[in-house]
């Protein structure tokens, strides 16, 4: 059950009601409140019939953590996290509780707007949207061919469902992620050598982990930060590498700075002394591996003190670290990670994902206790084909695929979108809950590339950069206002959860996910692949799996089927069947099929840092910057600053607060200084997502840089991400 | 007697703000407004540095200053040892303010009435646990009776020799792991 009986027990204050009804809303906006009002107005909220609880999905992130809302008089007043929920485990971060309060903001996007021959903005009706849109999409297809669009949306239950079939059902094969600007390399190089693309430390049973840039304290998930919390207390050794001593250092046992877009040579390094000091596992890696004869010949190469000249780790801190693992192993790993140092950053991402997986490999670690583990997801099964019919296969393949070989099939890159419109094979772009062109790569570069298209539509809850780079801007209800599909969730167990609407619609001329994409169907002529509501869907889908709606909604969560899992070297699902030190389709894309050393892009001249970037744990990306009480602390605490090292602050001049011009190739801005001892010399980091440049977001608006202005477009070979980090920049003190 | 107070480790804190977005929501504050304010401090010099988050809000002091100076009485303390202000009686003179060596008070705009924390106290009872404490992501928060040495406060206060902030500057009620 989610209703806690702390919260039952609790009342509301006087501010709390004053806020938080719709009624009371005048009464504070002509700035008086009688005694008596407010008394007439404490009684009724303190009578429980007002108060009411349902359960939802968190979407301050993608992790979509479980959550209970409590509403007054139909209005949010507190979220909680769900107990049963495994990514929740019953708290929710800074980021959920004041992205729950989204549907009050006033940055919403409250009506469809068609963008004027000015450049400006207008209303238009939901009805002459869809028409206008479903013309040109005809438009589009008749001179170009359903291959010419695309759609590119940011995972979300209901969008990943909805936003692929239409474009499939367009007869386009062009649907694409975020993934390129997050997690494509370090999934795909995962898959490469495990055949998943993922996998989790096993924290309640390990004895030492490894980060590579990842923090669990900045882009937070809050069973990750409990489970390594459990770990520290545990006595676990935690080894944090990173140039930044980054939020998760808390629990961090070591601190190894390194240089930037050089983790690969680390790992390589340590892979060295395994295996020429015979500290790996035999057994593993005689009877689950294949290609290993060849990694071992190469590695050979890889001393410990030719990875200090690369990453700039002293050789013998390698040493003690192989050392260390391979005594702990197999309850040892070296963590997945994200989007961090090799998500989508440099040049040798995928192959620092594959060096990861490797060192895992040697440790013995595949499946073990306290190792990596590869667990299974749930998903819904077969559904009725008449009551939802099937969608054929488009004829041409996804645009993109050719060059970028290595992008995970699920993905794709959606950078092959900004040239597909440059070079004119994509026409027509629907972007839904994506603000591809401020972060997914040089903004500049992407506005050149939409102007391009012929028709470029956003859905979205606000008005982004890449809605204001659209022609026609579809504003979606925002989360706690909306149903969508199940959400299946894997692990060791897996679940199904829902979004339930919590509260009325705040702006009833917005419309939610399965609405849009059924309005869009019907306008451009492939309503026949939408005749059921998202309700129904949702139904038959939880069916398949031995469940329902009304269960999920009932509960919060549900829990499926046993999967069985158990501890012990996991089935590989490559190719080969076996953990790959070697792949045949990276030789393929014409890479180097052993793991092995690919060095970075960019390197900084005498006079330029190395900059990187970094998530921060109030926000997602772009997404939530315009968000009152998230951009509250911002501002208050000065999170949009780029920090640098105090040695190099004494060099140059520069005092803490001081303002600098940052300068790359690509762009110029100026922004506040941090000076810190946190941060290896040579090297700035900035949050990655300020920077806003949507006067319709006005807290986000100007407040801080957006590091990928910064950045030159160029796309990571064969696998097709961002390499957010390949960029050398200057920096100078001006006055503030 | 029961005597609420808090404890907050310093070590598991990851400066997430869950805290102070969940005491805001349930106590209706405006984006700006805060009852826990973060500290940052950062200790030695590269690459031996050691950087923690530490929040601070109302200490519900047993000799609480801001008490002491309030002209009207609108602050006080119940039998439970938690530290409240009285919204009819608060002038919004700010004595409170000065006052406190911790800087807990805040100013409400919209009544102008001079707030803190108040452990979620609603209806004769402190909130169980306060908000900041049921949604801490890492269990760097812990709230229970002080008076109880069976207590989970008590026996982890014991543990880890938890400490108030300032040492004896106050009698306060929140102790931290540091």
């Amino acid at each position: 059950m989610y209703v806690k009986e702390a919260l039952m027990s609790s009342k509301p204050t006087r501010r709390t009601f004053l806020k938080g009804t719709a009624a009371t809303a005048a009464l504070a906006a002509v700035g008086t409140c009688s005694l008596g009002a407010w008394q007439a107005q404490r009684a009724e909220a303190a009578d429980d019939s007002a108060k009411a609880q349902g359960p939802s999905l968190c979407n301050g992130c993608s992790s979509k953590c479980g959550l209970i809302a409590t509403t007054l008089g139909g209005r949010l007043w507190t979220v909680e996290g769900m107990e049963a929920h495994p990514y929740s485990k019953g708290t929710l971060c800074g980021r959920g509780h004041g992205a729950a309060q989204w549907a009050y903001s006033d940055g919403r996007l409250t009506q469809p707007m068609k963008r004027q021959n000015d450049g400006s903005f207008a209303p238009i009706s939901w009805d002459d949207a869809f028409a206008e849109i479903g013309a040109k999409v005809q438009e589009i297809i008749a001179e170009a061919g359903p291959e010419a669009l695309a759609v590119i949306q940011d995972p979300r239950p209901s969008g990943k469902y909805y936003s692929k079939r239409f474009m499939n059902a367009l007869g386009s094969a062009n649907v694409y992620t975020h993934a390129a600007a997050c997690n494509l390399s370090k999934e795909s190089g995962i898959q490469e050598a495990t055949g998943a693309t993922n996998f989790s430390v096993d924290f309640a049973n390990t004895k030492m982990v490894v980060f590579i840039g990842r923090s669990y304290g900045d882009g937070i998930r809050p069973s990750s930060v409990k489970s390594l919390a459990g770990a520290a207390d545990a006595g676990a050794r935690v080894v944090i590498v990173d140039p930044r001593l980054n939020n998760t250092g808390i629990f961090a046992t070591d601190w190894v700075p390194i240089k930037p877009g050089c983790d690969i040579a680390l790992l390589l390094g340590i892979a060295n002394v395994l295996v020429t000091r015979d500290l790996y596992d035999h057994e593993f890696v005689e009877q689950s591996c294949t290609g290993f004869p060849e990694f071992a010949a190469q590695v050979a190469e890889y001393t410990p003190e030719w990875a200090e000249g690369v990453c700039d780790v002293p050789a013998d801190t390698i040493v003690e670290l192989a050392e260390s693992l391979a005594a702990a192993a197999p309850a040892c790993a070296i963590e997945p990670s994200w989007r961090a140092a090799f998500g989508c950053a440099y040049q040798n991402s995928f192959e620092t994902a594959r060096a990861v997986c490797a060192v895992n490999a040697l440790l013995g670690c595949w499946g073990q206790k306290g190792g990596a583990l590869i667990t299974s997801s749930p998903k819904a099964g077969d559904l009725d084909p008449v009551k939802f019919p099937k969608v054929p296969e488009p004829a041409a393949k996804r645009v993109g695929d050719e060059e970028y070989p290595l992008a995970l099939a699920g993905t794709g890159t959606n950078l092959a979108v900004l040239n597909g419109c440059n070079d004119g094979t994509v026409q027509g772009v629907f972007f839904y809950n994506s603000n591809a062109v401020q972060g997914y790569a040089q903004p500049a570069m992407w506005r050149v590339a939409v102007v391009a298209a012929k028709l470029v539509v956003a859905i979205d809850v606000q008005m982004s950069e890449t809605a204001l780079a659209s022609h026609y801007v579809l504003p979606e209800c925002t989360v706690l206002e909306r149903f969508e599909l199940p959400e299946f969730i894997g692990g060791k167990k897996h679940f199904a959860a829902l979004r339930t609407p919590i509260i009325e619609r705040v702006h009833p001329d917005t419309k939610s996910c399965d609405e849009i994409f059924t309005g869009l169907a019907e306008a451009c002529g492939v309503g026949q692949y939408f005749p059921f509501t998202v309700e129904e869907l949702a139904e038959a889908q939880l069916a398949t799996v031995g469940t329902s709606v009304e269960a999920v909604r009932e509960a919060g969560i549900v829990e499926l089927a046993d999967p069985g899992f158990a501890f012990g070297t996991p089935v590989f699902k490559t190719p080969t069947e076996k953990f790959q030190f070697t792949s045949a389709k990276v030789a393929e894309a014409g890479l180097n099929p052993v793991i092995g050393y690919v060095p970075r892009l960019v390197e900084p001249a005498e006079d330029e840092f190395y900059l990187v970037g970094g998530k921060q744990g109030i926000h997602s990306h772009t997404m939530t910057l315009n968000l009152e009480a998230l951009n509250a602390i911002s501002r208050e605490y000065g999170l949009e600053r780029l920090w640098m090292a105090a040695a190099d602050a004494a060099e140059l001049g520069i005092a803490d607060g001081d303002t600098v011009e940052l300068s790359s190739s690509e762009h110029t801005g100026t922004v506040t200084v941090k000076v810190t001892e946190r941060l290896k010399p040579g090297v700035l980091f900035m949050p990655t997502h300020y920077g806003s440049t949507s006067p319709y977001l006005t807290r986000a608006q100007g407040f801080g840089l957006n590091m990928m202005d910064f950045v030159p477009l160029h796309l990571e070979p064969a696998v097709g991400s961002t390499m957010s980090q390949e960029v050398a920049v200057k920096v100078r003190k001006v006055e503030g | 007697m029961t005597r609420y107070g808090m404890l907050i480790n310093t070590k598991k804190c990851v400066g997430c703000y869950a805290c102070r977005v969940a005491c805001q929501m349930v106590n209706g504050l405006a984006p700006e407004e805060s009852f826990i304010a973060f500290n940052e401090v950062e200790q030695g010099a590269y690459p031996n540095v050691y950087a923690e988050v530490v929040p601070v809000q109302c200490m519900h002091c047993e000799d609480a200053p801001c008490e002491a100076v309030c002209p009207t009485h609108a602050t006080y303390t119940t039998d439970s040892g938690v530290v409240l202000v009285d919204e009819g009686k608060c002038i919004g003179c700010k004595y409170c303010m000065a006052a406190c060596p911790y800087g807990a008070r805040v100013q409400i705009e919209e009544t102008g009435v001079i707030e803190k924390c108040r452990f979620c106290w609603y209806e004769g009872e402190p909130g169980n646990p306060p908000r900041c404490v049921n949604t801490c992501i890492s269990g760097a928060r812990i709230f229970g009776d002080l008076d109880d040495p069976e207590s989970e406060i008590c026996r982890e206060i014991a543990r880890t020799n938890a400490q108030p902030l300032a040492g004896d500057l106050t009698a306060a009620k929140i102790y931290y792991v540091r």
